[in-house]
């Protein structure tokens, strides 16, 4: 099961008509949605806005999505559109062209210069950020090597579980348990972190 | 007094109560668990905690510039969900299978064998006719109306010296149509002024 293929069950979940499959997906994608558009779209008011249109078109057009690519590349490519045509709504609208100014249009996602603040962002927002960012390595650096090695294969390698098993040379049953065992182990330390007011809206 | 026996602490294992979120991360889970997963999710507050930590520490895993606040993703989705309350449900027409369930395998076969078996009846009872049977040479099949007046049950019987088909029916109903055409005879009901009024014999909805 490739990453790619991961969504697919999701997908034909939303496309039956179940909405809580497409929040799933949108709990997933919303970040690298939103830092998508916030290559191109400075004002992060309007990069929320933004990145709402999107997943609002990608629904609409759920029925239409054959598989051809990956999930997320469809959902890129969406992203990149509407955000394309709310910069060149605002050319044409001189009252709303100050509030935001176009940065990279070629949806490249490139690294954000981390001094830069987007409009609207505040700095406790950025510190709040740093934090977790800091609490996801601790995590990592704590957890024993199987388990590293098994999250580090399968999130930043992208790789199936069967091939995992080649790699570390344990069934698969043994890679799923790891998996399990690292998220939940770096997730025992967000909670602290997470366990905010802002939980309570889910 | 004697102590409890010491038990050693039982190696970690996954609970299945937990491990599944994992397991639909990773696109792993059972696809017939995903209608009750997709339920639980969306009624239990822990679950999405947890999908959301387990999608938020794949993302800081590849770009530390994605760790985001769950306050404002909570936001995100809150917001999308007013704007998605709005929207039709999407349903995409189910894909064509190539392999046929063996429901659809049968069902031509057996459509066309009872086909030719409902030809076969209608042909060996118009037989039974031809000999002789039951129904005369020539049979009215009219077709009644839906609509409009039912004065009486009608049946059509065979053999009949005049048309080979005779209208049997109540009597009173021949009266109420003698009377009716009398009091109609040459001359249209007419409305003071000379104005024409035509007749509409349905009955009243009532």
């Amino acid at each position: 099961m490739s990453d790619a293929d991961a969504d697919a069950l999701l997908v034909d979940r939303v496309k039956r008509g179940d909405m809580r499959a497409f929040e799933m997906l949108v709990v997933k994608y919303q970040r690298r949605i939103e830092r998508l558009i916030g290559r191109m779209v400075r004002d992060s008011d309007l990069v929320q806005d933004i990145a709402q249109e999107s997943f609002i078109r990608a629904y609409r057009a759920m029925p239409n999505f054959r598989g051809d690519s990956a999930f997320y590349t469809w959902l890129y490519r969406i992203a990149v559109n509407t955000a394309k045509k709310a910069l060149s709504d605002l050319k044409r609208d001189p009252v709303l062209l100050h509030s935001a100014r176009p940065g990279a249009e070629d949806g490249d996602e490139t690294s954000r210069a981390e001094t830069e603040l987007s409009h609207g962002e505040t700095p406790e927002a950025l510190l709040a950020s740093k934090q977790i960012a800091a609490a996801v390595n601790e995590a990592i650096e704590a957890l024993s090597e199987d388990l590293r090695q098994a999250i580090t294969l399968r999130e930043i390698e992208g790789l199936s579980y069967e091939e995992i098993s080649e790699v570390m040379n344990c069934p698969i049953g043994t890679v799923r348990s790891r998996i399990f065992r690292a998220r939940e182990a770096i997730a025992d330390r967000l909670r602290p972190l997470l366990d905010t007011r802002g939980g309570e809206r889910w | 007094m004697t102590l409890p026996p010491h038990h050693p602490p039982a190696a970690p294992t996954i609970s299945d109560a937990d491990a599944w979120l994992s397991d639909l991360a990773d696109g792993r889970l059972a696809p017939e668990e995903l209608a009750r997963r997709c339920t639980q999710w969306a009624d239990d507050p822990a679950c999405r905690r947890s999908w959301h930590a387990y999608q938020l520490i794949g993302d800081v895993l590849r770009s530390e510039d994605l760790a985001q606040t769950l306050a404002h993703d909570a936001a995100f989705l809150g917001d999308l969900r007013q704007r998605l309350a709005r929207e039709p449900v999407v349903l995409a027409p189910a894909p064509q299978t190539a392999q046929r369930s063996l429901r659809q395998v049968w069902a031509l076969p057996l459509a066309v064998a009872a086909g030719f078996m409902a030809v076969a009846g209608v042909l060996v009872v118009l037989q039974q006719v031809g000999d002789g049977g039951v129904a005369g040479e020539g049979q009215v099949l009219a077709a009644k109306p839906a609509t409009g007046p039912q004065f009486a049950s009608a049946a059509v019987v065979p053999g009949g010296a005049e048309g080979r088909a005779q209208m049997l029916r109540d009597a009173r109903v021949d009266e109420y149509l003698q009377m009716h055409r009398q009091a109609l005879a040459g001359s249209p009901v007419a409305l003071p002024g000379g104005a024409m009024r035509s007749v509409d014999l349905t009955m009243p909805l009532r």
